[in-house]
């Protein structure tokens, strides 16, 4: 029994993590539409910031909280300029050109953080105040992951009070309506766009610092987070937040209910999930119909 | 021909005939860039002093195993250095030629015949995995270059692609394992006990684990195994896969998992109490440890192909100086293999006395000779090098030597007479 | 003043010779190759070859259909596995092997399309990664066709042994491809085609029926691109689940991206570039990633035409009406 209600709690944990890291994603896909598959290297950027900051320090230093703060800001920064130089020019241009373009950034972004920070796998400790464990039921949960989860819960409410709450948030949920509208609205497009896609990356860095302490930080990193955030993205809605949500949870369970009933065929099951709602519904569970 | 005609013509002419010029140009392109005066293999026939011997290294130096190929060729680089600074071999200097194989079969394949034929290797060594590995087997033994695996450990390799140019200087996918259930068996004596498993599903973690159990037996451990968890290679999340394991109440844990996955595991498992309720073993390397830190859990179980703070001859000291001092950094056992790989290859050039890749894998196959692990010899059947796995315990601090954790001082040496599969 | 339509005919009648020539000399270089390159030269080219068709094929799709999927290296590894698995499990002659390899790829993009052309652009390029991804998980967990490591072996019948014999069939089968895939640009159905990713509302107000139109594409595409697969055999005497991997559909969109995706032979100049270029890269550079994400950067940014467009400025006015 202990055993079920352990393993929810690491597939929510999970979730945490996912939706931080889809959320960006799908928030500049709304806003943009632009798939930004350096999105992974911005998460990486952060986890591999959080490793040089935190250092071989040990748990109780708080180094880890100052991470939290400044290596989004950092990859925030990162972001920006991406937008403003590089992003700018293809907005004009198909979807293809700008997925070849972002995938080009991806690809001299991980080069450079195999130049940056080596090879070899890193890690940090889990953070002092949750470097414990608590007992539920007949087993122990870390404390940490009970830790993410309630970030991931604020992330969520701190973006839904920002998009509904906020002219910001207004401005983005009109651009992802009717862009074209909002221009002529008098709206500063391009600068919401930087903004928007700054906030993107600051989530991913986030999202990357986060999951520092729950694995190794290695290179190849950036790949395999972009495909989970896509996938879950995708099932959510891209453009959606809330989506996003739905969507890692859906993503976390359906991951944990492939290893206790089918093992080798669990990768398999996203797809099939993934083809599922594109097939029946391609604008995902909560995205708006037809884009 | 009014104007719009002209246009037109001129349209469909860009349209067709410049790609079609483009097309042209570029294969006399390809044609002058990579034809090399001669595309015979092997070693160019320089006099004997001079001209330099160049050997290849091709091997992943990108992506999520570049740790693995990268700690090898420093291996290899160093070794070649040393020998540089002491005349050379047979009166050459050697050079590295490097290519990356991107873990993709058939890139390896290219890079390796690339190095073959254009960079006239003597001698080759191999990829991180084995699959690109028996890729680069068969090549070398079309050309007859000598290939030495360093890093790739499957047994095929020795048996089912095996040719004569081919060298395995890691203990293999049989050995390893099996010094892995020494250990497990002289902790548990005969039992019974519950063991169970996780490791990543496909062809090494699986082939891992199949060994590991039957060697157990073998071992005369009585055991039922309670769970089998068999994870992606590369997953993030190992929670559901520990859950399941501790929700059957396991004495004993193996894992095959290795690298970037074991470091990820371990964390993971720390956090849902997994050392605390069962004793677990995996490859916790040098960089594993390194990466763990103060999180290395101790008392696990340790099993490294080459690790060098167990090895007190004064031989590996010296190595190990002669390594921090140029690389500022502890060598992996990849390394260390690698290194030992040249220096058994420079042994059998000097023995033959040529660079000729037949006479120089005739002079090998049944030698010993003396390395940095101290003397190995090579099985003349199959070309396996008989070497020992280490097996320890994670030790309770950092070695105050070394600043990293490190293992204990019970330390199984498991020979290679014991744990090395008969010649078939 | 005589009009000049898509069909001009006195224009293209007074231009067939010179296409025709162009066409000639291109395979006539080609064909000389193996008398002065050496063998990783010639393999080299050889591949290129064979990339050029699959290539060209998901070119069909992307470029004249305006249908992105990022999935087309899913019938690259099928053709490739066809040939590969039959010879394997059924001792099948390799020519026979080696001619259904397209037919079965057509079944396969027949099925997927049914599936993936439900949706419309974006999110039909995420179906056919899910797809192309599922079979790539999928395969490597089939023991039959040699789980992750895939099947490799001495499949080669005698004659494609030597490596003068098995560059000219590449050559041989890629020239008949294109054309193949050539004419069907040129005829009534690639024009429809082309209609269609124009202004697909419109096409359907004349009465075309868009799925049945896009579903023929994809199934056309899927089969040369399988044929490309079967030649990947040629040169490297292998299958291999990385083949359905998305990263190996990404390589034909590199190509046809580089090269031009507005003409025909577009895709072929990318993807003589591409190989050449990695060659290079893999060797000699140790940050080969970072360089080819440089290259592909400045071409997406400063050439969007891809070389083609560089070359032939006029062709930029007619890519521009296109």
């Amino acid at each position: 029994m202990s055993h079920y209600l352990i393993t929810f709690l690491s597939a929510l944990s999970d979730a945490g993590s996912l939706f931080v890291a889809a959320a960006g994603l799908t928030l500049v896909f709304g806003a943009l539409r632009i798939i930004n598959i350096a999105h992974g290297s911005f998460y990486a950027y952060g986890a591999f910031g959080a490793t040089t900051l935190v250092g071989g320090l040990a748990a109780g230093s708080g180094r880890f909280w100052l991470a939290l703060l400044a290596v989004p800001l950092a990859v925030a920064c990162l972001g920006a300029a991406v937008e403003v130089t590089v992003l700018r020019r293809v907005y004009s241009r198909d979807h293809l050109a700008q997925l070849v373009v972002t995938y080009a950034l991806f690809l001299i972004f991980g080069d450079l953080a195999l130049r940056l920070w080596g090879s070899q796998s890193r890690s940090v400790p889990v953070p002092s105040p949750f470097a414990g464990s608590v007992t539920i039921g007949g087993g122990q949960f870390p404390e940490y992951d009970l830790f993410v989860i309630g970030a991931a819960v604020a992330v969520g409410l701190a973006l839904w009070a920002l998009l509904q709450r906020t002219p910001l948030g207004w401005r983005i949920r009109a651009a992802v309506e009717d862009r074209e509208l909002l221009a002529s609205a008098g709206t500063n497009v391009p600068l919401l766009f930087t903004t928007v896609f700054t906030i993107g990356a600051m989530l991913a860095g986030l999202a990357g610092v986060l999951a520092a302490p729950l694995e190794s930080v290695s290179p190849g990193l950036d790949a395999s987070i972009i495909i989970s955030a896509f996938i879950v993205s995708v099932i959510g809605g891209l453009g959606s937040v809330a989506g996003a949500a739905i969507g890692a949870i859906v993503i976390a369970l359906f991951n944990t209910a492939g290893v206790l009933w089918a093992p080798s065929w669990q990768p398999a099951f996203i797809y099939l999930a993934m083809i599922a709602v594109l097939a029946v519904r391609p604008w995902g569970l909560l995205g708006a119909a037809e884009r | 021909m009014d104007t719009m005609h002209r246009w037109a013509k001129r349209g469909l002419m860009r349209r067709f005939v410049a790609p079609a010029v483009a097309v042209c140009a570029a294969v006399v392109g390809v044609g002058c860039s990579s034809s090399a005066p001669s595309s015979s293999p092997g070693p160019s026939t320089g006099s004997s002093t001079g001209a330099p011997v160049t050997i290849g290294v091709a091997t992943t130096l990108s992506g999520a195993f570049a740790a693995y190929g990268i700690g090898g060729l420093d291996g290899i680089k160093l070794a070649v250095q040393d020998i540089n600074s002491h005349g050379g071999l047979l009166g050459r200097q050697i050079h590295v030629a490097t290519g990356d194989d991107q873990v993709d079969p058939a890139i390896g394949e290219t890079v390796t015949r690339n190095l073959i034929l254009n960079d006239h290797v003597a001698a080759l060594f191999g990829s991180v995995s084995s699959a690109v590995g028996a890729a680069q087997e068969q090549l070398a033994g079309q050309y007859k270059v000598p290939i030495f695996f360093h890093l790739a450990n499957d047994v095929g390799l020795t048996t089912t692609t095996f040719n004569k140019y081919a060298f395995e200087f890691s203990p293999n996918t049989d050995m390893e394992p099996a010094s892995a259930a020494l250990y497990y068996a002289r902790e548990i004596g005969h039992g019974p006990v519950r063991i169970a498993t996780i490791t990543p599903d496909y062809s090494f973690g699986l082939d891992t684990v199949k060994a590991f159990l039957a060697d157990l037996k073998k071992d005369g451990v009585t055991y039922t195994v309670t769970d089998q968890q068999t994870p992606a290679l590369g997953a993030s999340s190992f929670t559901a896969q520990i859950a399941a394991i501790l929700a059957t109440n396991p004495q004993y844990v193996f894992a095959g998992q290795y690298g970037a996955d074991l470091v990820t595991l371990t964390k993971q498992g720390l956090g849902l109490g997994l050392f605390s309720k069962a004793k677990v073993g995996g490859m916790y390397d040098l960089q594993v440890l390194q990466a763990l830190g103060a999180q290395a859990p101790a008392g696990a179980i340790a099993w490294d192909r080459a690790p060098f703070w167990t090895d007190n001859s004064s031989v590996m000291k010296s190595f190990v100086a002669s390594y921090k001092s140029v690389y500022h950094g502890y060598p992996s056992e990849f390394a260390i293999i690698g290194y030992s790989a040249v220096q058994a290859w420079a042994w059998a050039v000097k023995q033959a006395g040529s660079f000729d890749g037949g006479k120089v894998s005739a002079a090998l196959g049944g030698a010993t000779v003396a390395t940095i692990r101290g003397n190995i010899t090579i099985r003349a059947c199959d070309h396996q090098a008989e070497v020992n796995e280490e097996v320890g315990t994670i030790a309770s601090a950092p070695d105050p030597t070394y600043g990293v954790t490190l293992w204990g001082s019970d330390v199984l040496d498991a020979q290679s007479s014991q744990i090395i599969e008969p010649c078939s | 003043m005589t009009p000049v339509t898509a069909k001009g005919r006195p224009v293209v009648r007074a231009l067939a010779g010179h296409a025709l020539i162009a066409t000639a000399l291109i395979v006539a270089v080609l064909a000389v190759a193996p008398a002065v390159l050496s063998v990783t030269a010639l393999l080299n080219v050889q591949s290129a070859i064979g990339l050029a068709l699959f290539a060209c094929a998901t070119n069909l799709l992307i470029g004249y259909g305006g249908l992105v999927s990022f999935g087309q290296g899913a019938f690259y590894g099928i053709g490739a596995y066809v040939v590969a698995l039959a010879w394997l499990h059924l001792h099948a002659s390799f020519w026979i092997s080696f001619a259904c390899a397209p037919v079965v790829g057509a079944a396969a993009a027949l099925a997927a399309g049914l599936l993936a052309l439900r949706t419309r652009r974006l999110y039909f390029a995420l179906l056919t990664v899910a797809v192309s991804q599922l079979l790539y998980v999928v395969v490597q967990q089939l023991q039959f066709a040699g789980g992750a490591n895939g099947v490799f072996g001495a499949m080669l019948p005698g004659f494609l042994t030597s490596s003068d014999n098995a560059y000219w069939f590449t050559l041989a089968v890629t020239v008949v491809g294109l054309l193949a895939l050539w004419q069907v640009t040129r005829s009534p159905f690639g024009l429809t085609l082309r209609a269609i990713r124009e202004n697909r509302e419109r096409a359907e107000a004349l009465g075309v029926n868009v799925f049945r139109h896009q579903l023929l594409a994809f199934v056309i595409s899927g089969a040369f691109c399988a044929l490309a697969g079967a030649l990947f055999v040629v040169y490297d005497q292998s299958a291999n689940p990385d083949l359905l991997n998305w990263t190996e559909s990404g390589y034909p969109i590199f190509m046809a991206v580089i090269g031009g995706q507005f003409t025909f032979l577009g895709p072929a100049l990318g993807a003589l570039v591409y190989e050449q270029a990695r060659d290079v890269l893999l060797v000699n550079f140790t940050d080969s990633q970072l360089v080819f994400g440089g290259v592909l950067l400045v071409i997406m940014l400063a050439a969007p035409d891809g070389l083609v467009g560089l070359l032939g400025r006029g062709g930029r006015e007619l890519v521009a009406r296109r």
